[in-house]
């Protein structure tokens, strides 16, 4: 596994210097106008998790996949090997993103905003959860993968906004989401914060678990 | 002797293409010629050993197991070289070998820079700003510089100059002389594998014509010239293909003592060549 993280390393070097370096830039500048740490943490979430896509498409890209598959590497070994490389990517891309945010002068968000727990946690879950439903999607289609993924967030937005604006919906929307908020704290303050957290880091991983071994499953039925 | 490949009834489909109960098997120390006409299958057979296909049924066994069971051990002692070379466009060859030499525990960096001299290869320049045969000869050198026991190479001479053909022949016949290494090489250039091919393996449309030593291949098959009176119904039986003109026929056989008893004065029989062969099995000819 070591093999082909370093062979991705080398193979995007320049790429995650430069497009990397204007990355992150822009998601430390524009990171630093918003004001609710929230939204700000969907917003370097989503971007953070671009990074690996970038590095997996780039791959498609140089029809390097007929290389890698005739190197002593199994095909689980190639899907573990991006799975890691993509956590690390997106963890180091966050944890970058978070100081620009905060080192950028005037920023709306203070250290007490974006460094605690509960948005690390939330920042993690986000993480997770795109990882998971996209890493099938990018290994099976590539990225026409991503673009369906772009396109079935966008159009489930778009459903969620035309079921707000119709009166007789508006309740049930919001009182699923009330749900399931409530239901994270219920959580929260039955089993207490560590064990709370240890539960959400087992449901990330899980769900992490069950996307590996779907892109496995896809990957090893891929003719090339 | 101990066989270096085995391949057992090995199948592929592809809807409007199969590859139909696929047997043989490769000696250590030899060098295999995998022979046929464009689309006859010896991509997908050196595919299917490279595991980048997979099979619907059949076994590969390679260096005595299986290459799907055991495919990191097996591939760590393999060698390929690809119709297309697939290395990363953009990397210089230093690089390339860079991204490669980690997978491979017996990398010879001494080995791989003295087959850069060898075959002139700039380790500074991008793999995108070489000439095709550039292309295949830097294939060749990651091939051999981790001193793999068994060579693959998928078409490795189509496009490339006389000169270094037979370069790359002589040393791949230089390879063998450990007896140790074996070579599977597919081509439709019948005449590089005469000159070094021990045994050869015949496909077309997907299904194994012959896999056998090449001499005894020379030694069996001939082409046998005559008038046209002597194509009885018989005759015609007995040719695995002909090629009729107006005084007079060529045709195919793959029993030339039976040939030289058949037609002892009234026709002449000649030794079939690879290419003969190969002309006469296919498209070439009308089938007996």
């Amino acid at each position: 596994m070591r093999s082909l993280i370093l062979k991705d390393l080398i193979l995007n070097k320049k790429f995650l210097l430069w497009t990397g370096l204007l990355y992150f830039i822009y998601v430390a500048v524009f990171g630093s106008r918003i004001d609710n740490p929230r939204i700000t943490t969907v917003f370097i979430t989503f971007l953070c998790f671009i990074m690996p896509v970038m590095v997996f498409t780039r791959e498609e890209k140089l029809k390097g996949t007929v290389l890698v598959c005739s190197l002593p590497a199994t095909r689980k070994q190639i899907i573990l090997a991006r799975y890691v490389l993509g956590w690390l990517l997106m963890l180091g891309s966050f944890v970058l993103a978070t100081i620009g945010i905060l080192a950028v002068p005037g920023s709306k968000l203070g250290p007490e905003d974006l460094l605690n727990a509960r948005i690390i946690m939330f920042a993690l879950g986000l993480m997770a959860l795109y990882f998971a439903i996209l890493m099938p999607l990018l290994i099976r289609f590539g990225m026409v993968g991503f673009l369906v993924f772009l396109i079935s967030l966008q159009v489930l937005g778009f459903i969620t906004l035309a079921l707000v604006s119709q009166s007789a919906l508006k309740l049930n929307i919001r009182s699923s989401i009330a749900a399931v908020k409530n239901a994270f704290i219920f959580l929260s303050s039955n089993l207490g914060t560590p064990a709370y957290y240890a539960l959400l880091i087992v449901v990330m991983v899980a769900l992490n678990l069950a996307s590996f071994a779907c892109s496995v499953s896809i990957f090893k039925r891929k003719d090339f | 002797m101990e066989n270096v490949l085995e391949i057992k009834r090995l199948s592929k489909n592809y809807g409007d293409f199969r590859l139909k109960d696929v047997s043989f098997s490769l000696p250590e120390g030899y060098i295999m010629g995998l022979i046929g006409p464009n689309g006859a299958g010896k991509t997908t057979i050196i595919k299917l050993l490279l595991n980048l296909i997979n099979k619907d049924g059949g076994e590969v066994r390679i260096f005595g197991r299986d290459n799907t069971r055991d495919e990191v051990a097996i591939k760590t002692r393999i060698g390929f070289v690809h119709d297309t070379p697939h290395f990363y466009e953009q990397l210089t060859l230093k690089n390339v070998k860079a991204t490669i030499a980690p997978f491979y525990k017996n990398w010879d960096d001494g080995l791989f820079c003295c087959l850069l001299r060898e075959f002139d290869l700039p380790a500074k320049k991008p793999f995108r700003t070489l000439s095709r045969g550039m292309k295949m000869k830097f294939a060749l050198a990651v091939a051999l510089s981790h001193h793999a026991d068994f060579i693959i190479l998928d078409e490795p001479t189509s496009g490339l100059d006389p000169v270094f053909r037979r370069e790359l022949l002589a040393k791949l016949s230089s390879l063998i002389q450990d007896e140790k290494k074996s070579v599977l090489f597919s081509t439709h250039l019948t005449s590089d594998l005469e000159r070094i091919a021990d045994y050869v393996t015949f496909i077309n449309q997907g299904e194994i014509v012959f896999s056998a030593a090449k001499d005894e291949i020379l030694e069996k098959w001939a082409v046998v010239k005559g008038g046209n009176d002597l194509l009885d119904e018989t005759n015609r039986m007995f040719f695995k293909g002909i090629r009729k003109r107006e005084f007079g026929f060529e045709a195919l056989t793959s029993d030339a003592a039976e040939a030289r008893r058949r037609f002892v004065k009234n026709a002449i029989i000649e030794k079939a060549s690879l290419e003969d062969i190969m002309f006469y099995l296919t498209r070439g000819a009308n089938h007996a």
